[in-house]
């Protein structure tokens, strides 16, 4: 009789090892949206003021406030604009510095430092730059281009434009690192065999390399859209989301209702409520639309590669998330 | 990649290269031209004498210190149990795990700050290390998990098998083998720690209690709007981050690259 060798079970009693992670992060989580949907339906200004229940009236006045819709409107904008400056930049910088450019350390460390640097520590600088006796002014006069000086903060023709200039400034940085990794994953052999089938740069950009860095490009759609729906700090910092709402941002919204002079807790929680929703909608749809057309299968070198580079990676296959998701890294 | 060809054509990207990364230095160039107008380097010393400078310093390496050890405990102990434990139901824990990655942080300020005035957490550390730990917590599990995954068990059965108690294995298989992924995790929590800036401002209402990102604030009250000090402070404030940055690009690359690859 031949004895079979017991494969090892797993061993029992995880649950013990899970419960941190589980109570702090579910736990936390799970009963802030609950508290969150419980004191939406109340107009309460916090404190021990009376808490007066009114059921949907809240999301009401949301849906019917044009502040709010102005928000959404500039989210959208600005979502438009971040992410496709991140991927021209990132693309452009990270194929040129692939490309044997000297001084490549030099150039990252540049376009890397506005993403380490936190947006509070910098707004003060920002605001000396855009303000009316700031440097962009003083370029354009300098350029002869003096006409064109305005106060670009304090109007509200141009709010806008500057926070989402700003929010690119620390944006190239984070899609050029993403992209020169994913760039750097992709065979020789097959660049070799586009250029020997006569295939010039610009050609090489659009049909090899682009295609397979697919999956950096749909990743990065996601994060700055959950980056914009949420944005405060440049806002806040900048323009206080002002002047009159021009670069209003659902995240300025519910912080000045929590903390704003005339605050209603129970409004609050609605937008947070909303923001939720879209936030949890677009991540489910852009993850599914991102695996529609999964890029070009790799060759088995290719993989063997990726799998000794990039270890993390894997979890792309193993345990995608049901909203793949965009990480708080993702404020870039 | 892009094959450059000729000295001129190199020459010429060298130079659009160039050129594209000024607009990058603009704002660093105006923040430290700016901090230096009026009586120069003394401003800076001046910065320095404020007391309470030091403070915010101590403020943010408290928070980030609190947050990295529990977000490292608790997610090599979550991968440790997904990955190498029998738990009931543990896909379903998963799950429920990573639907809170998409989370955005302003959705939870409302029910958080009720919640802190209640609970008398409002004014103390943990109303801003808990939650900046909890929002951290399922993306670091997700990548620890995969990590772990890659480790053979044979080395946790081989250990089992010599009598050692899951604890022990723990310790003495699992977190030295995990060290490379929890740098990187240590990093990415590190930036977002020290770079949070709504959390502190809603709950760190005590000034003794703010941290660097809640700096510039400070001196404008401070100096009321005199701005090559304020510039000075932002100067003061940005340096040890970039210094950082510099002498750790690696893992600062990596730990800001865990964040996206999903």
């Amino acid at each position: 009789m031949v004895r079979r060798v017991r494969t090892a079970r797993p061993i029992p009693g995880g649950m013990r090892w899970l419960s941190p992670a589980l109570i702090l992060s579910v736990g936390l989580i799970y009963y802030c949206i609950f508290y969150s949907g419980y004191l939406s339906t109340f107009s309460w200004r916090g404190g021990r003021t009376p808490m007066k229940p009114v059921g949907l009236d809240n999301y009401v006045k949301a849906l019917e406030s044009p502040v709010f819709w102005q928000a959404i409107i500039h989210t959208l904008v600005f979502f438009v604009v971040v992410y496709t400056v991140q991927v021209l930049g990132g693309v452009a910088f990270s194929a040129a510095m692939h490309s044997g450019i000297k001084f490549a350390t030099l150039y990252k460390v540049i376009i890397f430092t506005p993403v380490v640097i936190a947006p509070a520590i910098m707004a003060p600088a920002h605001i000396q730059v855009w303000s009316s006796g700031g440097t962009v002014n003083a370029i354009l006069d300098r350029l002869g281009l003096a006409s064109l000086a305005q106060s670009w903060i304090g109007q509200s023709s141009t709010s806008l434009m500057v926070v989402t200039a700003v929010q690119c400034w620390g944006a190239v940085g984070f899609g050029f690192l993403l992209y020169h990794a994913a760039m750097g994953q992709i065979d020789n052999d097959i660049l070799e065999a586009a250029r020997l089938d006569g295939a010039g740069n610009i050609r090489t950009l659009f049909s090899v390399i682009l295609p397979n860095v697919r999956g950096t490009t749909v990743s990065l759609g996601i994060l700055n859209f959950i980056t914009a729906l949420k944005l405060f700090d440049n806002p806040w910092l900048l323009t206080q989301g002002g002047p009159a709402h021009s670069s209003e941002f659902l995240g300025t919204m519910i912080y000045s209702e929590v903390a704003g002079q005339s605050r209603n807790i129970g409004y609050a929680s609605a937008l947070s409520m909303i923001l939720l929703v879209i936030a949890i909608v677009i991540s489910v749809v852009m993850s599914v639309w991102g695996r529609e057309r999964p890029p070009r299968a790799p060759s088995r070198r290719q993989a063997k590669r990726a799998e000794r580079k990039v270890l993390t990676s894997k979890a792309t296959e193993r345990h995608r998330p049901p909203a793949l998701a965009a990480n708080k890294g993702g404020d870039a | 990649m892009l094959e450059i060809r000729g000295k001129f054509r190199k020459i010429a990207l060298q130079v659009v290269v160039t050129i594209a990364v000024i607009p990058f230095l603009i704002p660093i160039y105006t923040m430290i031209a700016r901090s230096l107008e009026g009586r120069g380097w003394s401003n800076y010393l001046q910065v320095l004498k404020v007391p309470g400078f030091g403070r915010f310093f101590l403020n943010s390496a408290l928070i980030a210190t609190g947050s990295i050890t529990i977000v490292y405990l608790a997610t090599m102990m979550a991968a440790y149990a997904f990955s190498k434990l029998r738990v009931r139901f543990k896909e379903v824990y998963f799950w429920m795990l990573m639907a809170a990655l998409t989370l955005p942080e302003v959705v939870l300020i409302a029910p958080l700050y009720v919640t802190a005035v209640r609970t008398g957490m409002l004014g103390t550390y943990w109303a801003v290390i808990l939650p900046v730990a909890a929002l951290q917590i399922p993306f670091t599990t997700l990548i620890a998990r995969s990590y772990v995954d890659g480790i053979p068990d044979a080395l946790f059965e081989a250990a089992r098998i010599d009598g050692a108690n899951a604890w022990r294995v723990f310790w003495n298989i699992l977190v030295p083998l995990a060290k490379p992924i929890a740098v990187a995790l240590g990093v990415l929590v590190l930036i977002n720690a020290w770079n949070s800036y709504l959390l502190p401002k809603m709950f760190l209402i005590n000034d003794d209690m703010g941290t660097v990102t809640l700096l510039p604030e400070f001196f404008k009250r401070q100096y009321n709007d005199d701005t090559p000090k304020v510039l000075a402070a932002a100067v003061l404030t940005a340096l040890p981050e970039v210094l950082a940055y510099i002498l750790l690009q690696k893992q600062f690359e990596r730990g800001m690259a865990a964040g996206a690859l999903k």
